[in-house]
């Protein structure tokens, strides 16, 4: 069948208007009258900020999606792994590139997730996939102050603390657990575990002082 | 021993094109120095001298030619070559100081095992961290490690098992150590007959040392006389690069009554005890405590003729940004002659203080003054010094190092 002009442009006009429904709805979804904020601030014992702390944020009493794995990188530059911490998705995938010009052979033993690089510069494996959650500790077989950890997690809204110890995310109003964690800290894990009702349009806020100093980073130096 | 040595320099050369060739790491350095002194010629060329350099050699000298191997065999062993020129005292224009196969499995639940074999220094030193057993922070290495460079070396085997409490919930490591070792019983020789000095040279594995014997011959430490093994055994605490807490227990239990009549050489039983810490702040200082007590003999027990030795120091290093660092020592030793008429005793005290900068990559300078007071039995055969002799030594070192070390 032919349509003619005029029914070509109704058409046009039809399609137009289901677009910018489509457009309104999708709007409406990404901000939802009970969307909240949350916004934590992490900080030593001292009152100074913490930087690299992992935040994870769980919903209690209710399911929210899994969160989508993602593609990530753990550098390895002036024989110091490049970040010393990483939180990614259950099901993630994190490369290993090797940028100093010495030879890397990295490996964990850690449960969640065993693997070994054998002797290597610069990109040549691909990426390793963390299919369990947990905290994965990586350490290089060569140089052996060289540590770093991955937490793999399946909360829906992670990350870990800016230069500030600030994290912050939009998620919608509920009930949540969060959980902080630094490798360095002298606290139990259980200690910086908050649970929090946000309601609808709230801006929480959540500040965490660790109790005591962290242990000292690693460091360069031959190995006794 | 000299084939042995020439041939080991031969493979040496030989793994260096097939290293190259690989891609495997290399690494080759050129030490030179300017030197002003106003010591006597140093005990390990004859005389009487406590530092490396006597007042005759101020001017520019040789510090060290260096080339270091490390060929990967396999995923988990490797090789790894040491070889130096430093002056024309040893037999070879270049020696090896250390050549030995390792073998580093993957660590598994917390346990890391780490196993050496061939020839290697065993793990007494705090200091001498660096590449090629050199020392991070001065140019001349402390009393007690002069000693270990000079006569003390592992022929045998070694292994180490790391209980990684850093990849749990413990602030640090906890290592056991222990080595079986042949070759090394005429160490302490040296020791006796010239007391302790500060020095940088390392006696090439199987190589000679030390003062003029009345026949012109040299101390040859390593050799094996009656066939027993020697062993060493020793703890460890550590953080990587924070803090190590080391105690050592070194025996090479040579048969004091043992001789090689062919070669009219006798055994020297020589055992120590080494302690020590070194401790890492953020800021980038560094502190290193070391003490090591022992004795040499070359009769049995109660027989006077033993050597007992003890030499220890304070190490003090500040980084100051990413290419300095300024580092002072205080050493104090001594080495008591407990012949059937005692002959007294060698002993002293050094100041170190170096100076080091690292304009690049590749380039290296140090600004290091040493002055070592110090007073010996053996000056009474042709000298006659009232008391102690101050000795002042300053060098500069320009250092140029190529190849891709690390590995």
């Amino acid at each position: 069948m032919r349509l003619s002009a005029r029914s070509n442009r109704a058409l046009l006009v039809i399609r137009a208007a289901i677009a910018g429904m489509a457009l309104l709805c999708a709007l409406l979804y990404a901000t939802p009258a009970s969307a909240a904020s949350l916004a934590i601030s992490v900080q030593l014992a001292d009152g100074k900020p913490l930087a690299d702390a992992v935040v994870t944020v769980q919903p209690v009493g209710r399911k929210l999606p899994a969160p989508t794995p993602i593609s990530a990188a753990m550098d390895q530059m002036n024989r110091m792994f490049v970040p010393e911490v990483l939180v990614v998705p259950v099901g993630s995938a994190v490369s290993f590139p090797n940028s100093d010009s010495v030879s890397h052979q990295i490996y964990s033993f850690s449960p969640a997730r065993r693997f070994q690089l054998p002797l290597y510069r610069g990109k040549p494996y691909p990426p390793v996939v963390f299919d369990h959650t947990g905290i994965i500790i990586l350490g290089c077989n060569i140089h052996d102050w060289m540590i770093a950890y991955i937490d793999v997690t399946d909360a829906p809204f992670y990350g870990t603390t800016d230069a500030q110890g600030a994290w912050s995310a939009q998620l919608p109003a509920g009930h949540y657990r969060i959980t902080v964690w630094h490798p360095r800290m002298r606290e139990q894990t259980s200690t910086l575990v908050r649970e929090l009702a946000i309601g609808s349009g709230d801006r929480a806020t959540l500040t965490l002082q660790l109790t005591k100093p962290l242990r000292p980073a690693p460091m360069e130096g031959e190995s006794y | 021993m000299r084939a042995a040595t020439t041939l080991l320099f031969l493979i040496a050369s030989a793994l260096l094109g097939a290293t190259v060739a690989r891609g495997a790491d290399w690494e080759l350095d050129l030490d030179l120095r300017a030197v002003s002194s106003d010591a006597a010629t140093s005990v390990l060329d004859g005389g009487y001298g406590p530092t490396r350099f006597s007042e005759r050699q101020s001017g520019l000298q040789l510090g060290r030619l260096r080339l270091a191997l490390n060929v990967p065999l396999g995923e988990v062993w490797k090789l790894h070559l040491d070889a130096s020129a430093w002056d024309h005292s040893y037999r070879n224009p270049m020696g090896l100081t250390e050549a030995y196969l390792q073998f580093r499995p993957y660590p598994r639940n917390h346990l890391r095992l780490r196993v050496k074999a061939g020839g290697f220094y065993a793990p007494v030193s705090l200091e001498n961290g660096a590449g090629g057993w050199t020392s991070p922070y001065t140019l001349s290495y402390s009393a007690l490690s002069s000693w270990l460079a000079e006569e003390v070396r592992t022929v045998g085997l070694e292994a180490k098992v790391d209980w990684l409490g850093t990849r749990s919930d413990l602030p640090f490591d906890i290592s056991a150590i222990g080595g079986v070792f042949g070759w090394n019983e005429v160490a302490g020789a040296a020791l006796a007959g010239g007391g302790f000095i500060l020095d940088d040279r390392q006696t090439p594995l199987f190589d000679r040392v030390g003062r003029f014997e009345s026949d012109g011959a040299r101390i040859e430490p390593f050799r094996e006389i009656d066939g027993r093994a020697g062993y060493y055994g020793g703890l460890a605490l550590e953080a990587p690069g924070r803090f190590v807490l080391t105690a050592l227990r070194y025996d090479n239990r040579a048969n004091p009554a043992a001789v090689d009549a062919l070669e009219h050489v006798i055994a020297w039983h020589t055992t120590f005890n080494s302690v020590a810490a070194r401790l890492e702040y953020g800021a980038g200082w560094t502190v290193i405590a070391q003490w090591l007590s022992g004795q040499t003999a070359i009769a049995p027990r109660g027989s006077d003729l033993d050597w007992p030795f003890d030499a220890r120091y304070l190490l003090l290093s500040k980084r100051v940004g990413s290419r300095q660092r300024l580092s002072v020592r205080y050493d104090r030793f001594r080495v008591e002659s407990r012949n059937v008429e005692p002959d007294g005793e060698q002993s002293g005290h050094g100041w170190t203080v170096a100076y080091m900068f690292n304009p690049g990559k590749s380039w290296s300078l140090t600004l290091e003054g040493l002055r070592v007071t110090s007073n010996s039995y053996i000056w009474g055969e042709e000298q006659s010094h009232p008391g102690p002799v101050t000795d002042t030594q300053v060098q500069l070192a320009v250092r140029y190092a190529l190849g891709s070390a690390g590995y």
